[in-house]
């Protein structure tokens, strides 16, 4: 147990959510489902102020985007029709990979963003979605990118409400993937890789997203070996290209799960996969 | 210390405890007398505290006690119909699906979950239903056929004319 705890605060809304914040002055920590707050290390916590009744919850579509509350959990994520329809359904896949069940009941979105882990599941899709994140305070609100707010080490005192997708390329020549290798099914990523591809008519890289987790102290985007590709035929030769080039943007750890030099080469197999399943789904066979 | 009060429904009945606000879900059923939520791994993993929270299962040592606030529990306890077996649980005893039985009760109301929601389940369903429990005795083939069994009995009986059922 929590023994520093003094109170649990349920507010109903955001407004009632950040007033919360603003006075505990620092010592509260926000509770979005708890699965990883539950295991920290750091018992100093004073407050814990849960936001699952602050009306967070909700998959929607705004104009041509997808908003996500920061309270919704992995299941509904798997389950969510319109997620389905989105890119293949690779949030419903990266969701549904997200531990047990008994976990995916509880653990959220905003939660998985917000605990900052490097192994964070779901940080893969939504950097190749490009999506970003909705952070108020008592005064505005903002929208960053995923990806800065993911390196983010100065970010001001805030409550991420919600994720915003914006859409996708979609059609024939799109495809999609999310490569995760854990110890056990429902294990954390020892690495994990999302990837997106659209390529043109004579099946060179148009658009090409890759994400990789668990590999440095933060999710990214594999930016240079996406821009090595652009423009090029899709081939064996280019693949181990990219792969090349995603292991030397790695920064991996060794621990209990792994060492350093095993999620090199498994960074480098998992995207080799996640872009021959793009490739497929794009009608192309390497 | 800190105290708050927490009312909730645990297998029916509506309860109101003192808790702290810090207290674990898994710590405050147990000092309730609920011993059937089992004091497993405490990190999410083994599934031998898990209840049914609103009938979808959780991790009880994963969850403050306080947000189980409204909420209706179910720990394993609650699935008897007093020396009445509920079918999950006579078939786990037919099948030899309980050797131990410190990851039996999670199981079952896993197990639970998944029949409410998915009646006639494939094995690829069930395995994926108990793909959060631990067992050390039994190497999962039994609990799985259990299930399944229990599955197909429940379709039986609903398959036959009323009369006969």
């Amino acid at each position: 147990m929590f023994t520093n705890v003094e109170a649990f605060y349920r507010p109903g809304s955001v407004p009632e959510a950040l007033r919360s914040l603003q006075k505990t002055k620092g010592h509260a920590r926000v509770l979005a489902g708890g699965t990883d707050l539950a295991l920290a290390a750091d018992r100093s916590v004073r407050f814990l102020i849960d936001i699952t009744h602050a009306g967070l919850t909700y998959i929607r579509r705004r104009n041509q985007s997808i908003i996500i509350g920061a309270t919704t959990t992995m299941g509904e994520l798997e389950e969510s029709p319109i997620l389905e329809a989105l890119a293949g359904g690779l949030l419903c896949r990266a969701a549904a990979s997200c531990g047990s069940i008994e976990i995916r009941n509880v653990a959220t979105l905003g939660g998985n963003m917000a605990n900052g882990s490097p192994a964070a599941d779901l940080a893969t899709p939504l950097l190749v979605l490009d999506a970003s994140v909705v952070l108020v305070d008592l005064r505005k609100k903002r929208q960053l990118p995923l990806f800065d707010f993911l390196r983010g080490t100065d970010l001001p005192a805030c409550l991420l409400t919600e994720v915003v997708i914006p859409a996708p390329p979609s059609g024939k020549r799109c495809g999609w993937s999310f490569q995760k290798f854990g110890r056990t099914a429902v294990d954390i990523s020892v690495v994990n890789v999302a990837a997106g591809l659209e390529l043109d008519a004579r099946k060179r890289v148009k658009w090409m997203r890759i994400a990789v987790a668990a590999a440095a102290p933060v999710p990214f985007r594999a930016v240079a070996a996406e821009e090595l590709a652009a423009g090029r035929a899709l081939d064996r030769t280019l693949l181990a290209e990219i792969g090349d080039e995603v292991v030397r943007e790695l920064r991996p750890i060794t621990d209990q799960r792994a060492s350093a030099e095993y999620r090199r080469k498994l960074a480098h197999v998992l995207t080799g996969r996640a872009l021959e399943e793009c490739a497929a789904h794009a009608g192309h066979t390497l | 210390m800190k105290t708050m009060k927490l009312q909730l429904k645990v297998n029916g009945q509506p309860q109101q405890w003192t808790i702290a606000p810090g207290d674990v879900l898994l710590d405050v059923l147990r000092r309730e007398g609920y011993f059937g939520v089992k004091r497993g791994c405490e990190t999410g993993e083994c599934g031998a505290c898990t209840v049914l929270l609103n009938g979808k299962p959780v991790n009880t040592c994963l969850l403050f006690a306080a947000q189980a606030e409204g909420c209706e529990v179910l720990t394993i306890e609650g699935l008897a119909q007093g020396e009445k077996l509920a079918p999950l649980q006579e078939a786990f005893l037919d099948h030899g699906a309980v050797q131990c039985g410190f990851c039996t009760g999670g199981m079952i109301l896993s197990a639970k979950a998944l029949l409410d929601r998915q009646p006639n389940p494939s094995e690829e369903e069930v395995r994926e239903a108990l793909a959060g429990h631990f067992c050390r005795c039994t190497g999962y083939r039994k609990p799985v056929d259990a299930v399944l069994s229990a599955a197909r009995k429940k379709n039986a009986v609903e398959d036959l004319p009323e009369e006969v059922a």
